[in-house]
């Protein structure tokens, strides 16, 4: 069994269910609205940080990039499909391996192009406010932010696989982003920093303090990931299907 | 020629056995009728042959191979499970073109399947839109998608009208005589006698019969006849001398069990017996599927004083 082939299908199913494309719609529309947003709120916050400022759409829009993992993922556990799916293909970890492959690379791509057109955007509004960002801060927290959707989506992706649900993953998720994470995400514990958004939101910052960096941050979310997406397929070829 | 062959196979969940060392062979060029009540194990069997379940024992191959070693495998076995399994924002051609593309299976063939099973004229609707029938038909379409030797249905003719029963008859008449191996399951005999030459029956996961539908029928479907008289005393006693019991019946009606019209009637006409009624009352099949499998079933009703 080839490998193209499944990457094709795979890829065939996720143009082909509407509600997955509108998600990275919503995923694209969100990251540079919010950025957009906070680009021409005030500035006076000694906190103030000008490349999170730019970039803080990513805040709502991760929580599209991890319903688009979720839903391509979930789509699969209802009535018979994943039977379906696999008696096509299967070998699953190769199924699984495409299916990843296939929440990847369009989250990585539609997340690059949303960090640009919010960067630019919240520059425009920000004004001096973010004239002190060099190139090179602008270029890592671009690149940094669509890694850092596609490794939202793919932990999603993971997480979804392994609870055999969509509806189960966001509720999990979506309170862990935006309650768990600001309320004890802010008291900057040792631990609270390896969350994996917590940690892979540093990319994201002009200036940073504490154990990670930006990139080690990023890498701690890469460990997140790639931990759910081992659970997912370990899950998902040891069941019955 | 490719057949499914089933070897001791066995299968628990949570230890409650579902499919208990099941051995049999599906053979090309006939359709198998794969019979049994709710919870026999069929579907669950069907489930092992395509490796979509692991076995706790045995093994289910398919022209000696296991499924998951297949290469391409929809271009080998065709299978419907459950009829459900399209995603219902999906449209029907899509859905099939998805399946198709993970086995390099052209389009052209998608749009071939789905004339084939009536559904090109509703091909680019949504499925959530379908009746249970259509989504049965796509089910069908998907699994006939890589022209494959081996076919097989769970419950095929769920939800189909009376002429999409008939279309799926034919159909799988078809299938068989092209030479492909067709494994069809039902729970109801008298409409797998009407397209099967083979009956493969389970009960509570085990094998209860493997044999012809002709010889079920002859081995299984008894005789019995029906006589209504004025003189029920006579006609007890003139029965018992010659070895039959008479059982009486709340409308007066009497039959006997096990006994041919020729020899009641000879009996009953050496002995002067004032006949009303004398007919033939041959059990149906079904009732005959019943008998062998009533002690099987796992979900039965109380039974109903009249």
């Amino acid at each position: 069994m080839e490998r193209t082939p499944v990457l094709r299908s795979e890829w065939l199913k996720i143009r082909t269910l509407r509600s997955l494309p509108g998600a990275l719609l919503a995923l694209f529309a969100a990251t540079v609205a919010f950025s957009a947003l906070a680009g021409v709120s005030e500035a006076s916050d000694p906190g103030f940080d000008p490349l999170f400022a730019s970039l803080s759409g990513v805040i709502p829009g991760q929580i599209a990039a991890v319903s688009f993992g979720a839903m391509a993922v979930s789509s699969e556990f209802h009535q018979g499909a994943l039977r379906l799916s696999l008696a096509a293909v299967p070998r699953r970890g190769r199924w699984f391996a495409a299916k990843a492959a296939v929440i990847a690379a369009p989250a990585l791509l539609v997340g690059l192009g949303a960090a640009l057109a919010a960067l630019l955007a919240a520059r425009a509004g920000l004004g001096r406010a973010a004239g002190g960002l060099s190139t090179g801060e602008q270029v890592r927290g671009v690149v940094g932010c669509g890694l850092y959707l596609m490794l939202m989506a793919l932990f999603a992706a993971g997480i979804a696989a392994l609870l055999r649900s969509g509806v189960a993953t966001l509720s999990l998720l979506v309170p862990f982003i935006l309650v768990v994470s600001f309320v004890i995400g802010d008291a900057t514990g040792t631990l609270a920093d390896f969350l994996p958004d917590k940690a892979g939101q540093l990319v994201l910052r002009e200036t940073y303090d504490g154990t990670l960096g930006p990139w080690s941050g990023l890498a701690v979310t890469a460990l997140w990931t790639a931990a759910a997406l081992l659970a997912g397929a370990w899950r998902l070829c040891r069941r019955d299907a | 020629m490719t057949s499914i062959d089933v070897r001791d196979l066995t299968k628990e969940f949570g230890g409650r056995r579902a499919v208990d060392r099941l051995t049999f062979r599906v053979h090309p060029g006939r359709v198998t009728g794969f019979l049994g009540p709710n919870g026999a194990g069929k579907s669950t069997t069907m489930r092992l042959v395509l490796g979509l379940d692991r076995p706790t024992a045995g093994s289910a191959t398919i022209g000696g191979r296991p499924y998951p070693a297949l290469r391409e495998p929809l271009r080998h076995v065709g299978a419907l499970l459950d009829a459900q399994a399209a995603h219902g924002s999906r449209t029907a051609r899509d859905h099939l073109r998805v399946l198709a593309a993970s086995n390099r299976i052209p389009d052209r063939r998608v749009d071939e399947v789905l004339q084939e099973t009536g559904l090109a004229s509703v091909a680019r609707r949504r499925v959530r839109t379908y009746s249970l029938g259509m989504r049965q038909r796509l089910g069908i379409a998907a699994a006939l998608l890589g022209d494959p030797e081996v076919v097989m249905l769970d419950e095929p003719s769920n939800g189909l009208d009376p002429e999409g029963i008939v279309w799926i008859r034919t159909l799988l008449r078809r299938l068989a005589g092209e030479g492909r191996t067709v494994l069809v399951s039902s729970h109801l005999m008298n409409e797998t006698a009407s397209f099967a030459d083979h009956l493969v029956v389970l009960g509570r996961g085990r094998l209860l019969a493997d044999t012809p539908v002709r010889d079920f029928i002859h081995a299984r479907v008894r005789p019995r006849v029906r006589i209504r008289t004025t003189d029920p005393v006579a006609l007890t006693s003139v029965l018992a001398r010659h070895g039959h019991d008479a059982q009486e019946h709340a409308d007066g009606h009497w039959t006997v069990d096990g006994a041919r019209l020729d020899d009641i009637g000879r009996v009953a006409c050496a002995a002067g017996l004032p006949l009303l009624e004398l007919a033939a009352e041959e059990g149906t099949l079904e009732q005959a599927y019943f008998d062998l499998t009533g002690a099987e079933t796992e979900f039965t009703a109380q039974h109903q004083e009249a």
